[in-house]
């Protein structure tokens, strides 16, 4: 066994103690040892990722030596690999973000108790990538979404723990639901990890024992994944809880939190059902209706809202409903095109919290659409950002955000099926509203503002050297969205290859 | 349909109708503490379903007593412990959820959610 | 590096720097005096006049002197940025370079009553860069980053004046372009799927083997691509954006959305149906019939519209609406002579129109008239003004021997030798009537101008003042008018190039 393959186990652990160790610390020291734990995990999966293309196999990580059907097991393959990398790079940049925003709306003896719940959540979501166990991913399940709840809140307002109780409640509804799913997928096939238990059902299929139960396994662990990630209808809790957050939390959750659990619904998908079972089973037929009206409801409820933060906040709920959508499709590509949307919505989405945080923070910290007019001349390079984020999530050739519609109206109109017209007239009608809501956001940022009212209301001017590391934020955040945009194809071929280790 | 599994196999049935009644609990309820008291409803049916699913009538306990060794002995060990994490985890959530519970009582005076929306959106926060 | 990149980038780096630039000034605004300011726009205007005429000389060469192909990247495995020269190309990057020079040339004198003039002209040049690249683009998806961008950049020109007015309008004609690119996207979906490459063919690309049995679903992906095309082309249904944008952007704006940026929209037709689907694909067929239907109705309610109008340059606007559908009517009927026609008109009405509304725009900046019985009397004291609106006029109707006569000749001679029903004989009718409204809406207006009647009163109509527009905008309008009447009297070596287009595609 050669040494970078211990990286993934060594990754999690590190996270995990960095957690405890941040509450001794205070909150500058905790906050250096967030930002080195990121980098080095980063670099580390990276080293992982570059071993698995060069080998071009997936390889399992015993944990303590105990062999297959006892022990607890890692397993780790080119898409994991790429997962870890991109959530590593997109959770240090949404951390520099939003430094500033942390020392001001965080009071100052809870600062540490940010970065403990920063390390617990990306050691979850590792977990939750790496692991080829159930009943592990559920244990990481419950403790992302505890740290996640411990973001919201860490900002004391009304708004933030009324949000964060209601995340609350709609998440332990979802892993209610997850954990009875894997009990009764334990008492059918006698298995926790993945490998073992899509053989028993590979068995119990052939024979067409127990199709019921199976189904209704698959049934409530899709659910209580899609519930806990989001999707439309059960979204209630998501405006609120990223409107009103720090911009940090905002972008993590946003763009983070909500892929770990599509992730792992991936992998159940694939790793423990099996293809075939899923595609007979029809429950994806379910996620593909709600994906599709999540898709156009989200933005109805987008360009009706008043906030520029609660506007992107149910733009997520759109995007969720893309990849839901995508997976509905139950296709190879189908899968692929909604991995490469996780990947550009999660960098999208963290630049718009971002960059929108800037323009907020140059209107005298409101996020009311009225107070906006002008804020890109205020503070240029998050206007440019803005304006970047919003392109991108409208589509337009050379941002990410088009070849991800691209690779789904691929994947639907390669289709079929009942459900290739559909997919796109609900693409294009979004994608019009997406419009509608965000370009008029851009327009209003560059609509000029007289410079008596500026003085009137306490507006300022944020200029470049003030605040260096949001913008080198913003700048990585734009690169990182051209190169999915410009070079997507080596990326997916990258998912490809992944999806294909799977199962 | 034929119900006889449901007589024999009474311990699941009675474990997800406890769950379900938890689950609605959790979700119908309009006081965050009976919200609270559904969700340990739920989550103890699960453990309840996992414990019956690893026993094995006329077995004991996986403890080694009197020096025997046999596996045929004793029950499978396996579910016992996913109780326990389980149980752990279940733990630490009650204990989130109540201290937000308690943080929302002091501020508003209510347990009712909705209420404490409404009131939000008046204070226009 | 290739001239065709070069002759893109040029306008597109310097208008973006300017356009960085007048950020810029925006913040630390009032600090300079009014003598540098002049200094600044005599700097600015040469700065931009140079940079235009460079890139009208770099964008010619690129067309006309050989066969040119580049391939910039790849956006996905078989997706290129590609340009290519092609005669198409050619044809439409001469007349928009034609008519983007004059009007920039225009606009120097008349932009002196707006503000943010660098603003406006960063955008033009970088307007111009991205229709350059639309026309030399080689293949679909290129050409919809391209039209997309354009859009995108065009809006701040609808939008320059910054009154809540004219947001409103920009927003109005940027919801109605992206509803209709994206009509235009969802269409290229299937195409991809369906055709051999997404790259320009003359006579189409689709995999036949492919598309047996998937005909109804890729004939709705063709038809919406032709509607979501047809609302940059203003065909009905998604023609109300030109009447609201126009009358609020700065005429020389005006000009070139009307005669150059409205036609990116026909070229997105022509493009579509003849390179990539293929005009056998549709011939014959309910979309075919259906385009003709809506380029018809669109003719004569774009001139009954303008007929009823009073806002002089709404009135252009829905004349535009009215002409562009003739174009798409000549294309519609899918046969050579039509098409010739269709060309030919796309040239004579990018110079007529764009004259047109320079003529509003010298109306609006001498004397502050934009309603059409305010024009009255006008012709005495701004002759040669009067003049060029007339010969552009008359071009416009399709009096022989100015230039409308000749691209209408060819539209009805077309429709008739087309095998299409009793809409042979509609077709030609409907232009008819609608060339006798044109000239109902146009007429007048020379008409009162030159003859105000007796009891006119030039005091009363505060015309006691006017004087002869600037030379800064004549000559650019008289360039434009005696093109549009040149154009009819020597018709034939353009007849013959487009016609050699025409003949290849069918």
């Amino acid at each position: 066994m050669q040494f970078v393959q211990n990286f993934p186990f060594m990754s999690i652990i590190l996270t995990l103690f960095s957690g405890p160790l941040s509450s001794i610390l205070s909150g500058k020291k905790a906050k250096y040892l967030n930002l080195a734990v990121i980098s080095i995990v980063g670099v580390m999966s990276a080293a992982v990722l570059a071993f698995t293309v060069s080998t071009g196999e997936p390889y399992v990580y015993m944990m303590g030596h105990f062999p297959a059907p006892w022990g607890n097991e890692i397993r780790v393959g080119v898409l994991e690999g790429l997962m870890a990398v991109f959530f590593c790079i997109i959770m240090l940049l949404s951390m520099l973000g939003g430094i500033k925003e942390r020392e001001r709306e965080i009071e100052e003896s809870k600062q540490n108790l940010y970065y403990i719940m920063v390390n617990l959540l990306l050691s979850s979501l590792l977990a939750l990538i790496y692991t080829n166990d159930l009943f592990t991913a559920y244990v990481f399940v419950e403790i992302n979404t505890i740290s996640a709840c411990g973001l919201i809140m860490i900002r004391q307002n009304g708004r933030t723990f009324v949000a964060a109780t209601r995340y609350m409640i709609m998440s332990l509804l979802g892993s209610g639901m997850l954990l009875m799913g894997i009990c009764f997928l334990y008492g059918l096939t006698g298995h926790l990890l993945m490998s073992n238990i899509q053989e028993a059902v590979a068995a119990l299929n052939q024979t067409g024992a127990y199709h019921l139960p199976l189904v209704i396994s698959l049934g409530m662990i899709s659910v209580g994944l899609a519930v806990k990630s989001a999707l439309f209808p059960f979204h209630g809790w998501l405006p609120d809880a990223y409107g009103y957050s720090t911009v940090s939390s905002a972008s993590i959750l946003s763009s983070l939190v909500s892929k770990g659990y599509i992730f792992l619904l991936i992998k159940v998908m694939f790793r423990v059902f099996g293809f075939a079972v899923v595609w007979d089973s029809k429950v994806i037929n379910v996620l593909f209706v709600f994906g599709i009206s999540g898709m156009i409801i989200g933005s109805i409820d987008a360009i009706r809202s008043r906030n520029i933060r609660r506007m992107i906040a149910y733009s997520s709920v759109a995007q969720i409903g893309y990849i839901y959508m995508g997976f509905g499709l139950g296709s190879m590509e189908g899968f692929i095109a909604s991995i490469f949307h996780v990947l550009s919505h999660a960098a999208t989405k963290s630049l718009l919290f971002v960059s929108a945080s800037g323009l907020t923070e140059a209107s005298g910290n409101s996020a009311v659409f009225g107070e906006l007019t002008g804020a890109g001349f205020r503070n240029k390079v998050a206007g440019v950002a803005f304006t970047v984020g919003s392109l991108s999530m409208v589509g337009l050739p050379a941002f990410s955000g088009f070849i991800s519609k691209l690779l789904f109206a691929q994947a639907a109109a390669g289709h079929h099926d009942w459900k290739v017209l559909p997919t796109l007239i609900a693409l294009a009608i979004s994608t019009v509203l997406n419009t509608v809501y965000f370009l008029k956001t851009v327009i209003r940022i560059y609509t000029p503002v007289p410079k008596v009212e500026c003085k009137k209301k306490d507006y300022v001017t944020i200029t470049m050297r003030q605040q260096p590391v949001k913008f080198a934020a913003l700048v990585c955040f734009i690169i990182i969205n051209l190169i999915l945009g410009l070079f997507s194809q080596p990326i997916v071929t990258l998912i490809s290859d992944g999806l294909k280790m799977f199962a | 349909m034929d119900f006889s599994n449901l007589i024999t196999n009474y311990e699941e049935a009675v474990a997800v109708i406890l769950f379900g009644i938890g689950f609605s609990n959790l979700l119908l309820q309009k006081n965050l503490i009976k919200k609270i008291i559904g969700f340990n409803i739920m989550d103890t049916a699960m453990y309840m379903f996992l414990a019956f699913k690893g026993y094995i009538s006329g077995r004991k306990a996986p403890i080694v007593v009197d020096g025997i060794q046999s596996m045929e002995a004793y029950i499978n060990p396996i579910p016992s412990g996913l109780v326990l994490t389980g149980i752990v985890v279940s733990v630490s959530v009650t204990a989130l959820m109540l201290s937000l519970t308690i943080r929302l009582y002091r501020r508003y005076h209510t347990l009712d959610l909705d209420e404490i929306s409404t009131r939000l959106e008046k204070e226009g926060l | 590096m290739s001239l065709i990149l070069l002759s893109v980038f040029l306008p597109t780096v310097s208008g973006i720097l300017l356009v960085v630039s007048s950020f810029w000034e925006h913040l630390k605004a009032g600090t300079a005096t009014e003598k540098r300011k002049k200094g600044i726009l005599k700097r600015l205007h040469l700065y931009v006049g140079i940079i235009l005429i460079f890139t009208a000389l770099l964008a010619l060469a690129a067309a006309w002197t050989g066969e040119r192909e580049i391939t910039l990247f790849y956006l996905m495995k078989d997706i290129p940025i590609y340009f290519k020269v092609d005669n198409l190309g050619r044809f439409f990057v001469t007349f928009v370079s034609i008519v983007w020079v004059l009007a920039g040339i225009y606009s120097f004198t008349y932009m002196k009553h707006e503000r943010e003039e660098k603003r406006f002209f960063g955008c033009y040049l970088l307007v111009y860069g991205i229709l350059i690249a639309l026309d030399f683009s080689g293949n679909l998806v290129t050409f919809y980053l391209f039209y997309e961008l354009m859009t995108l950049a065009s809006v701040p020109l609808v939008m320059h004046s910054g009154m809540r007015e004219s947001i409103m309008a920009g927003l109005k004609y940027l919801f109605y372009s992206m509803c209709g690119a994206y009509m235009g996207l969802f269409g290229i979906f299937f195409l991809y799927r369906y055709c051999d490459t997404l790259s320009f063919v003359e006579g189409g690309s689709l995999n036949a083997a492919l598309v047996s049995g998937n005909e109804k679903l890729l004939m709705i992906a063709v038809f919406s691509m032709l509607i979501g095309f047809g609302a940059k082309a203003g065909m009905f249904p998604l023609h109300a954006w030109l009447p609201t944008a126009h009358p609020v952007a700065p005429s020389p704006a005006s000009a070139v959305l009307s005669g150059v940026i409205v036609k990116s929209g026909v070229l997105a037709m022509i493009r579509v149906v003849f390179y990539v689907a293929g005009a056998e694909f549709v011939r014959g067929t309910w979309i075919q019939t259906a385009w003709m239907i809506l380029s018809l109705i669109t003719v004569f309610m774009g001139s009954m519209l303008a007929y009823r109008e009073k806002v002089f340059k709404k009135r252009l606007a829905y004349s535009t609406v009215s002409q562009v559908s003739y174009i798409l009517f000549g294309l519609s009927l899918l046969q050579p002579q039509a098409m010739t026609g269709a060309l030919l008109h796309t040239v004579f009405h990018a110079f007529i129109k764009c004259g047109l509304f320079l003529t509003a725009g010298i109306f609006i900046f001498c004397c502050g008239k934009n309603r059409v019985e305010e024009l009255k009397g006008i012709g005495r004291k701004m002759p040669k003004t009067l003049w060029c609106f007339t010969f552009a006029s008359l071009a416009l109707i399709g009096i022989p021997p100015a230039s409308g006569f000749v691209s209408k000749w060819h539209l009805a001679q077309g429709a008739l030798g087309a095998p299409v029903g009793i809409l042979r004989y509609i077709g030609p009718a409907v232009l008819l009537v609608s060339a006798l409204l044109t000239a109902g809406y146009l007429l007048p207006i020379v008409m009162n101008g030159f003859f105000p009647g007796t009891d006119f009163d030039e005091k009363k109509a505060g015309n006691a003042e006017l004087k002869e527009a600037p030379a800064g905008m004549l000559i650019p309008l008289m360039i434009l008018a005696g093109l549009s009447l040149l154009l009819g009297i020597f018709p034939s070596p353009l007849t013959e190039f487009v016609s050699r287009i025409a003949e290849t595609l069918m």
